[in-house]
Formats: structure tokens, C-alpha cells, sequence
């Protein structure tokens, strides 16, 4: 479904994402795992066509993402780091207008809006300025622009960041009911969050994929560790890359 | 297409969100007719020559404040990474920004129609030299928003995508007093470049090609030059 190829990215010269390759399939829940400053939002804006990479290729359902972007846009929804909300409109307004954009055809409009709006639970606000709304919210709000076009592949960057405990486990609910619906790759440095919604692990540093395997393959063949222990782990003998390939 | 329009009317309801619209809407109208009754007043002269000349001085100090925000915000809050996700092209999306400050800028523009309509109801002016003038007006205060629309498109700070205009728009506006201390090939491209050679034609009631070919060429070179800064994310 999404096939990346040796992808590179260079600011000023300085390469921030130095040649990744993998390969996502349908229905797959990826989790991109990594510190601050290892590249996933980087490789997200890639993958979402905000980015150019500056050498390799990027497939999305066989569509080049470089000569084919808009189709590849179609197919995905994406939820950036910060929710990107217009505070002075009406989160129903703002949706119509997501929906606008994303090709959604205008009778279609008012079901998809009644569905996400149901799905991510903010029925009651739809009428509210996102501006007045809790974090929480804004970050469902966010979330329902991303599905707004029922997208097959889904790109969160960070969902539940900044979030308070009982908001993250709305969100997180959120996400699991993605699954099996939706191709879904999130990045996030909270390694529960990847162990109760994630079904496989990149992860990054540096730029670099330092494993890429099914998040019970990982568990199972580091006996007794933890996500956090393995991640450490990893990341510490990154000294040494090894590539720990997906079995 | 129909995306244009789409982004042009958020674009222009997102101006009437904020009171910032409502006063730079009631301050300049006042301002406006508080010129033109007192021009009309003092010349006793069917023409509105003097209150288009007003218009156009004044223009080069409110545009900048209504463009700054059209991309600089977008960045500043980060819905410019939604905006250019969508399958939309980057030409729509500036297309149907521009359209929407164009469709504000003219709604500040249309008193001028009102004022033609009372000078035609109390007197008989030269009604082209009139609607050539207001056209002219029209058309420079429309590459000037095009010019408010690039410099936004330079940055995520409102305030220096502001300035950014008021330098390139004091510079065409200004730069015929150069000429003075010049002479020369440099004399006639100072003369050429500033905006004020071709609205004082446009004012005078003439119509030429070389002042159309100006403003439509100046607008199109912002335009696209928006569009390439759109599509290099040169600000990120």
C-alpha cells in the first residue's frame, strides 16, 4: 500500500532523513517510534506530500507521490503535530470546509459530516468556535477533518500529545477503532501509546530506521523487556546500527 | 475551480470573524466621505479626480494590513500543512486567496460608485473620465493586493509580511520624485515602474494599453511568484 524507497531529505545541506526504505500494508497499524528531533514528522510530511524528499521514492497504492500527488493526497487523511484549526470558525463550518477540499461530493457532505462527527464525539460542539474549545477537542476536531473524506490510509503525527490522562484514552479509543478500517501510521514518543495501538514498530534515530518489525515479534524475541527497555535498548546500540528487519 | 471560490469565501468571512474588518471598513469609509464632501464643497467640481487620488494614497497604507494575514497566519498556526495536503493545487489555493482579499479590497472600493451616483444626480460629469478613474483605482489597489499576498507568502509573521508591502508599495508609489535627480534611460524606467504614471492616466479619463498591460503584468508576476513560495516551502 505504501512503498518507500531510499528516501532522503536534506535542509541546508544537512540530512535530516538519510535513505529509509519500507514498505506498509493494508489495514497495517504502524507506530513510528523515535526522540524528539529523530525525523518522523520529517518522513510524515513526506509521506503526506507537504514534503518533498529530496532524493528516493515514495509509492502510496502504486501512485507516485511526487507525480501523482494529488490522487495520493485523496487517499490520505493527516492530522499534523499542532491540530490545524481555524480558531474563529465553527467546527461544523470547518469541517464542511475540509470536506470541500478534500473532493468529498457536496450530497455526501452532510452524511460524512454526521458520521465523524459521531465517530470523534463532538456532535455537541458542532456548533461551538473551535477558539473556545478544551485541548482535548480540538484535538478530536482535528481528527475528524483527517477521516472527514473517509481516507484509507490515516497519518497521525503525535495524536494525543498534550494531552490530559482521560483525554489521550478518548483519542486512543478513537484510533483503535480505526483498525482493520484503515491503513493507520502514527508517530508519537510514548511508548504505551504504541503498545495498545500500534501492530508494528519502526524505530527512528536520527534520521535512520534502527528496527522495523510486528510489535509482538519484538516483545517475543527480546524475552522479558519492555517496549521502553527495547526501545532503549536499540536506540543505545545504535553506536553499532544494526537494521533488525521485519520477519 | 470551484475550490476558488471555496477558499475566497472563507477567506472573506474570515475578514468579518475578527473586528478588524469593521474598523478598517468604518474608519476608511469615514474617512472617504469626510473627503469627498469636502473636496466637492470647496471645488465645486463635478469629477471625483481629487477623491480617487485620496483613495489611491491611502490604499498603500491599508492593503498591506488586510493581506498580512492571508498566508502568515496560515504558517503561524500551522493550517497552512492541512491547506496544502488536500488535493488541492497550489495555483487554487492562491487563486482563491487572493480572490478573497480581491473580493474584500472591492467591497471598501464600491463606495466610490456611490459617490459617482451623487455627483450624477446633482451635476453632469464626464461620466468616463469618472468610471476610468475608479477602474484605474480598482486595478492598482488590486496589484497591490497581489503584492500583500506575496509578501505574506514570505513568511509567518504578519507584522514583517506588513512592512515587506509597505517598502515594495512606497517604493512604486514614491520613487517618481526620483526622477528629479536622475536622468536619462533610469529617469523613463522609474517613470515606466511606478504606479502612480499609469492611475494619474487611468485618472485623467485615459485608457492605454501599457497602463492595463502594468497592473495585469504586475499581478500575474505576484501571483505566480506566490505560488512558487507557496510550492518551495522556502519559509519553513
Amino acid at each position: 500500500m505504501i512503498n518507500v524507497q531510499n528516501v532522503t531529505k536534506s535542509f541546508n545541506g544537512i540530512e535530516i532523513i538519510k535513505g529509509v526504505s519500507f514498505e506498509i500494508q493494508k489495514g497495517e497499524v504502524v507506530g513510528f517510534l523515535g526522540q524528539n528531533g529523530a525525523g518522523k514528522t520529517t518522513l510524515m510530511r513526506i509521506l503526506t506530500s507537504f514534503l518533498p524528499a529530496t532524493t528516493g521514492k515514495v509509492t502510496v497504492m502504486g501512485k507516485d507521490i511526487a507525480s501523482d500527488s494529488l490522487a495520493v493526497r485523496r487517499k490520505i487523511g493527516y492530522l499534523p503535530e499542532t491540530p490545524p484549526l481555524y480558531p474563529n470558525m465553527i467546527v461544523k463550518d470547518y469541517l464542511i470546509f475540509a470536506a470541500q477540499l478534500k473532493d468529498v461530493l457536496s450530497k455526501d457532505i452532510p452524511y460524512q459530516l454526521e458520521k465523524v462527527m459521531a465517530e470523534c464525539g463532538i456532535e455537541h460542539v458542532a456548533h461551538k468556535v473551535i477558539g473556545t474549545l478544551s485541548k482535548g477537542y480540538k484535538q478530536r476536531v482535528g481528527i475528524a477533518q483527517a477521516i472527514i473524506n473517509d481516507p484509507e490510509i490515516l497519518i497521525l503525527d503525535e495524536p494525543t500529545s498534550g494531552l490530559d490522562p482521560v483525554q489521550i484514552q478518548t483519542v486512543r479509543q478513537l484510533i483503535e477503532g480505526f483498525k482493520g478500517k484503515k491503513t493507520v501510521i502514527l508517530s508519537t514518543h510514548i511508548l504505551s501509546e504504541i503498545e495498545q495501538t500500534a501492530q508494528r514498530v519502526l524505530i527512528i534515530k536520527d534520521g535512520r530506521i534502527l528496527a522495523d518489525d510486528a510489535l509482538d515479534h519484538l516483545l517475543k524475541t527480546h524475552h522479558g523487556m519492555n517496549l521502553e527497555e527495547i526501545f532503549l535498548n536499540i536506540v543505545k546500540r545504535d553506536s553499532n546500527p544494526t537494521i533488525l528487519k521485519k520477519t | 475551480m470551484k475550490k476558488i471560490f471555496i477558499i475566497a469565501a472563507k477567506e472573506l468571512k474570515s475578514y468579518f470573524r475578527s473586528p478588524i474588518a469593521y474598523i478598517v471598513l468604518v474608519i476608511t469609509i469615514s474617512i472617504f466621505n469626510m473627503f469627498f464632501f469636502v473636496l466637492i464643497n470647496e471645488g465645486q467640481e463635478a469629477t471625483l479626480r481629487d477623491i480617487l487620488t485620496i483613495m489611491e494614497f491611502m490604499f498603500i497604507f491599508i492593503i498591506p494590513l488586510l493581506t498580512m494575514k492571508i498566508f502568515a497566519e496560515e504558517k503561524q498556526t500551522g493550517t497552512i500543512e492541512f491547506l496544502v495536503t488536500t488535493p488541492t493545487t497550489n495555483t487554487v489555493i492562491v487563486l482563491g486567496k487572493f480572490l478573497g482579499s480581491l473580493l474584500f479590497f472591492t467591497l471598501l472600493m464600491s463606495v466610490s460608485i456611490f459617490y459617482y451616483i451623487i455627483i450624477e444626480i446633482f451635476a453632469s460629469p464626464d461620466k468616463w473620465t469618472i468610471l476610468s478613474g475608479i477602474a484605474g483605482i480598482w486595478l492598482e489597489g488590486v496589484m497591490f493586493v497581489a503584492i500583500g499576498v506575496l509578501t505574506s507568502s514570505w513568511t509567518r509573521n504578519q507584522i514583517l509580511a506588513a512592512i515587506t508591502s509597505y517598502v515594495i508599495l512606497f517604493l512604486l508609489f514614491f520613487s517618481l520624485s526620483f526622477t528629479e535627480h536622475v536622468g536619462g534611460n533610469a529617469a523613463i524606467l522609474i517613470r515606466y515602474f511606478s504606479t502612480k504614471t499609469h492611475a494619474e492616466n487611468f485618472i485623467a479619463g485615459l485608457i492605454n494599453t501599457v497602463d492595463v498591460v502594468y497592473y495585469l503584468s504586475a499581478i500575474f508576476i505576484c501571483l505566480t511568484l506566490t505560488r512558487l513560495s507557496v510550492e518551495n516551502r522556502l519559509w519553513r
